[in-house]
């Protein structure tokens, strides 16, 4: 506490006598802050509108390049996001405007929206009920006769894998189609993807 | 700071005293335990101190908090401990007791509701602790055998994804196929999992050949807590992915 009011005046009396720092770049604040949601590169952030500073692997962290002084104030503001990301606006900064002090500095994140992409299942010769699949924790029952089911939305470069929970009663169903033909995949960046479930 | 603040509300406090004595009793001053518990979805979880329990079942209106103060006020300069019943927070492991069906349950620590939950009457003005249940995730991991190639990767629909490796030999640094663990997260309570092949390893065919609860690597995730503390839960570790050598053409 007696530290920073004493760092502030110090600062303070720089300014006053014209000294320089007093625009950010060399103080003793680093402006950082987590990120969620980001999984590749394409996230710039700037501070001021300046000081670009790129999101890299493991998208977890970021880290302005100028230090701040006690006092100065920050605006940090998404200038670019990663090709999974519909627009800046998906991503969103929270409490990146204030003025830089232990408190300030320590309350910053960025979250990003990633683009969800359609995730069919077309069903064939499905005569019985009780079939049940899932991708991971999306979970639908499956009534006879349906041909089509619509599963939760996949992130865009995210992984799914479509499986038989429970066969229905006197058929086998296996799942075919997706990326890798086993009803697995990486959900492309353009397209929308459906996986085949074939029962006999 | 924390000073000030404890010295204002001795202040208050002793205030308080004088206004309860004005009855005559001359007794100490007594303070009621209030409690707030968020995100009760399911029964069991019975809140102690002070010799007295509250089982603190799901609100009426879901989502709602429950607010609720303990049967007896505790006087002045007495120690309360708001605890599962049971439990004990400080140990290690740490003992849960008895807490609600598919949830655990602990003192809040979001600011600003991060008040202590054990304290002493007339540290504070008013005693108010609170708590937050969350619903319990469990591991769900497996083993891959007969994996030399590199490459593997593994999935849990779209809620997880992870690489495998090959075991390889300290000396020769070739892979050795022996069997190797993976882990694939945690699982909430009753959510479903279904563990696929996402990409194949370099010269391999992998596939799931046992586990969950159909035997071939999906299912939906119970509780396996066998003990009131969460440190022994076991999830689904019984996933088993077999790799074979493609056929060389």
């Amino acid at each position: 506490m007696k530290s920073s009011i004493l760092r502030a005046g110090v600062v303070a009396l720089a300014c006053a006598l014209g000294l320089s720092a007093c625009g950010g770049g060399s103080g003793d604040l680093n402006l950082t802050g987590y990120v969620y949601n980001v999984t590749k590169d394409g996230l710039v952030l700037q501070n001021n509108g300046g000081d670009d500073t790129a999101v890299t692997s493991p998208y977890t962290a970021f880290q302005f390049g100028n230090r701040l002084s006690t006092d100065d104030s920050f605006n940090i503001t998404v200038k670019s996001v990663p090709s999974n990301v519909a627009s800046v606006s998906d991503c969103v900064v929270a409490n990146g405007k204030a003025h830089a002090n232990y408190y300030t500095i320590g309350q910053i994140s960025v979250t990003c929206k990633i683009r969800q992409r359609a995730l069919k299942v077309n069903v064939n010769n499905l005569t019985t009920s009780g079939l049940v699949i899932v991708n991971g924790a999306d979970r639908h029952d499956v009534p006879a006769g349906t041909t089509a089911v619509q599963m939760a939305g996949v992130n865009e470069d995210g992984p799914y894998g479509v499986t038989v929970l429970t066969q229905p009663t006197g058929q086998t169903c296996t799942v075919s189609g997706g990326g890798n033909g086993n009803g697995s995949g990486n959900m492309g960046a353009t397209e929308d993807t459906t996986v085949t479930v074939t029962c006999a | 700071m924390k000073f000030s603040l404890a010295r204002t509300a001795l202040a208050l406090a002793a205030t308080l005293t004088l206004a309860s004595c004005g009855g005559g009793g001359g007794g100490k001053a007594t303070y009621p335990i209030k409690v707030n518990v968020k995100n009760v979805l399911y029964p069991g979880l019975v809140l102690s101190t002070n010799g007295m329990d509250v089982p603190v079942n799901p609100p009426a209106t879901a989502g709602a908090d429950v607010n609720f103060s303990f049967p007896n006020e505790i006087e002045y300069g007495q120690v309360y401990n708001v605890l599962p019943k049971g439990g004990d927070l400080s140990s290690s492991p740490v003992k849960y007791g008895t807490q609600a069906l598919h949830q655990t349950c602990l003192p809040n620590t979001n600011y600003p509701d991060n008040l202590p939950h054990t304290a002493t009457a007339g540290q504070l003005a008013t005693i108010q602790v609170n708590y937050v249940c969350a619903l319990n995730a469990y591991p769900l991991a497996g083993t891959v055998k007969g994996l030399t190639g590199t490459g593997l990767q593994l999935a849990n629909g779209s809620s997880a994804s992870v690489t495998v490796t090959p075991v390889t030999d300290s000396t020769t640094s070739k892979p050795t196929g022996a069997d190797t663990t993976f882990s694939l997260g945690k699982v909430y309570w009753n959510q479903t999992y279904g563990v696929t092949v996402l990409t194949q390893p370099a010269g391999q065919t992998c596939s799931v050949t046992a586990g969950g609860d159909n035997g071939k690597g999906a299912g939906t995730m119970q509780d396996t807590n066998t003990t009131s503390s969460l440190t022994d839960t076991t999830g689904v570790t019984n996933i088993v992915v077999t790799c074979v050598n493609n056929a060389s053409s």
